[in-house]
């Protein structure tokens, strides 16, 4: 007994402390490092932050190499089912251009009065600025749903700026670097985005699940009813964490669960925005003139386009008008012939009528002298009858009542 | 098969293979994500790290493990120091399971694997969820050490390949 407890610990210090020549280090030493590292890094000390940045870089570029071989497989892989769907694309395209541009002008007044309102609400105005930046690092991980871009703390990027991709939110900074920086993505199990659910304007937070959607949680349940399926989420800028009024995804209805499908594809983001926001205090009296002009010039600016959007209407308008003016006029001759055309029908049903009559008078007449040849010796009066004078009324009544005097 | 001249700059190259692998694995993440499967993941790097421990391959320094660890951390964002301590002590699993055998036999080799994985992961899952608030899906955390434990026999017939070429 005594001797396989020796034996046990003989293997353990073995394992624990045996340096062949090749080893630097026992691997009991490498373990007391990393627990140490491990408790610098959860305690957030300046120097450990300065040491992991740099060797983020250093990282992230190494990696973005390394994956070089591997997407590129990837994308030429993509590459050929793009192009395999490429004609069906093509015409589905085709089609929802034509529906949004029919839509593009009524939108564009809608966001020009939103801007205006939002300045007229906030104390703040916000100058946003869009930068492109270069996805470097997305290995799509299954535990952790984050990407790294090539814009770091030197292009003004912090912790929590706002990830876009084209128009739509994808994520948030959480990890700035000098040239790089960590993005969380919306499908990233700790990451939380207040937002409004329209129609019904429903407030509710949605989570992400970790693959490629989010739930949406922390709905009050009496407004659960409300939601319909296809509804929109766009961000409700709850807790300043997201500007508000972003797109982020249409709900759909599972089992009772309501889930969000993402308007972007976090597998497929090569290049993505970052906004950057520079603050304006307006209460702030050192900036007040220069913030007064910026602001009169985002005012005329946003009224400058209303008004282009506005006089764009009126010509499309006017077009119109013409078009019915025109439509008026054929309408008028076509009234008239028909007006004259209705003028003749009506002589033409005059002079039939009187035919008609008269054609009757005729028959009548044609009667009179059939009855007559037949009565008149009875209705004429002789020398020794009764009767009536020919021509008179009493001897014509006397005919057509069949010769009865 | 193949024969190196042992002076040759491939076979030097070729000596280092596995600590290459292993960098290139941690850089890039290699677990076939791409491909879009459920929850399907395994960790390469845990495979490479207990099979050369055990086999005592003398290019595969502690140290390199570790540094290895410290640039997971930094590719998949998770807190430094957490790869490194994992990969220590599949490392110190394995040497142990040297030191004790005598007659070294894959079956028991694979099951002592699933064994230490498990026990990793766990210590892990855990440190993340208890000391640094991290949400994560348990479901992955157990496919993927049922993956990583499933790759090992396959892995190791590969890696038996190329140590029988080294040799020779």
């Amino acid at each position: 007994m005594a001797t396989s407890r020796d034996d046990f610990i003989i293997a353990i210090r073995s394992a624990f402390l045996k340096k062949t020549t090749k080893q630097k280090f026992s691997l009991l030493t490498l373990v007391f490092l990393s627990i140490f590292i491990i408790v610098l890094s959860s305690f957030n000390f300046k120097f450990i932050n300065i040491l992991r940045s740099f060797l983020n870089e250093g990282v992230y570029r190494a990696s973005f190499i390394v994956s070089v071989p591997e997407n590129f497989i990837l994308n030429s892989y993509l590459s050929i089912i793009e192009y395999s769907s490429f004609y069906k694309k093509y015409k589905l395209d085709k089609e929802e251009l034509e529906n949004l541009r029919s839509e593009n002008i009524s939108n564009e007044i809608i966001i020009s009065e939103n801007k205006e309102l939002k300045n007229l609400i906030e104390d703040y105005r916000f100058s946003t600025n869009k930068i492109l930046a270069k996805v470097i690092v997305d290995h799509d991980s299954p535990f952790l749903k984050t990407i790294i871009i090539n814009k770091g703390s030197f292009d003004n990027i912090k912790i929590g700026t706002n990830i876009y991709d084209k128009n739509y939110l994808i994520g948030r900074v959480i990890e700035v670097n000098y040239k790089s920086s960590r993005v969380l993505l919306l499908s990233d199990l700790n990451s939380s985005v207040p937002i409004s659910i329209t129609p019904g304007n429903i407030q509710a937070i949605i989570v992400g699940d970790g693959k490629n959607i989010g739930e949406i949680r922390y709905i009050k349940d009496n407004l659960i009813e409300d939601v319909k399926d296809q509804s929109i989420a766009y961000t409700s800028g709850t807790g300043s964490l997201f500007k508000s009024g972003i797109p982020v995804g249409k709900i759909t209805n599972t089992s009772g669960k309501f889930y969000i499908n993402f308007y972007s594809d976090f597998e497929q983001l090569k290049y993505v925005f970052a906004e950057i926001e520079q603050k304006y205090d307006r209460e702030n009296a050192s900036n007040f003139n220069e913030n007064k002009e910026l602001t009169e010039a985002a005012i005329n600016n946003t009224e400058k386009i209303k008004l282009d959007l506005l006089s764009e209407e009126l010509e499309i308008l006017n077009q119109t008008n013409n078009k019915f003016l025109e439509e008026n006029k054929t309408l008028k001759s076509q009234l008239n012939d028909f007006n004259s055309k209705i003028l003749s029908l009506e002589k033409k049903i005059k002079s039939q009528k009187n035919l008609i009559n008269q054609n009757q008078i005729d028959q009548k007449e044609l009667e009179f002298l059939r009855l007559n040849l037949i009565y008149s010796s009875k209705c004429k009066k002789t020398a020794f009858g009764k009767g009536y004078k020919v021509g008179t009324e009493e001897y014509r009544n006397c005919i057509l009542r069949k010769g009865k005097i | 098969m193949i024969k190196f001249e042992k002076n040759n700059y491939i076979y030097k190259l070729y000596k280092w293979l596995p600590i290459l692998a292993l960098y290139i694995s941690v850089l890039n993440e290699f677990d076939f994500n791409y491909l879009n499967i459920d929850y399907f993941s395994f960790n390469f790097p845990f495979i490479l790290i207990f099979y050369f421990a055990l086999k005592e391959y003398n290019k595969f320094d502690h140290l390199l493990v570790f540094l290895a660890g410290l640039i997971n951390d930094t590719v998949v964002g998770l807190p430094l120091g957490i790869s490194s301590f994992s990969y220590i002590v599949v490392c110190i699993f394995a040497s142990y399971l040297r030191n004790i055998t005598i007659r070294p036999h894959l079956i028991k080799d694979w099951f002592y694997f699933l064994f230490v994985i498990s026990l990793i992961n766990s210590i892990n899952y855990s440190i993340l969820f208890l000391f640094f608030s991290y949400d994560l899906d348990i479901m992955f955390y157990i496919i993927n050490n049922l993956f990583t434990f499933l790759f090992y026999i396959p892995a190791s017939f590969i890696l038996n390949y190329y140590f029988r070429m080294i040799n020779d």
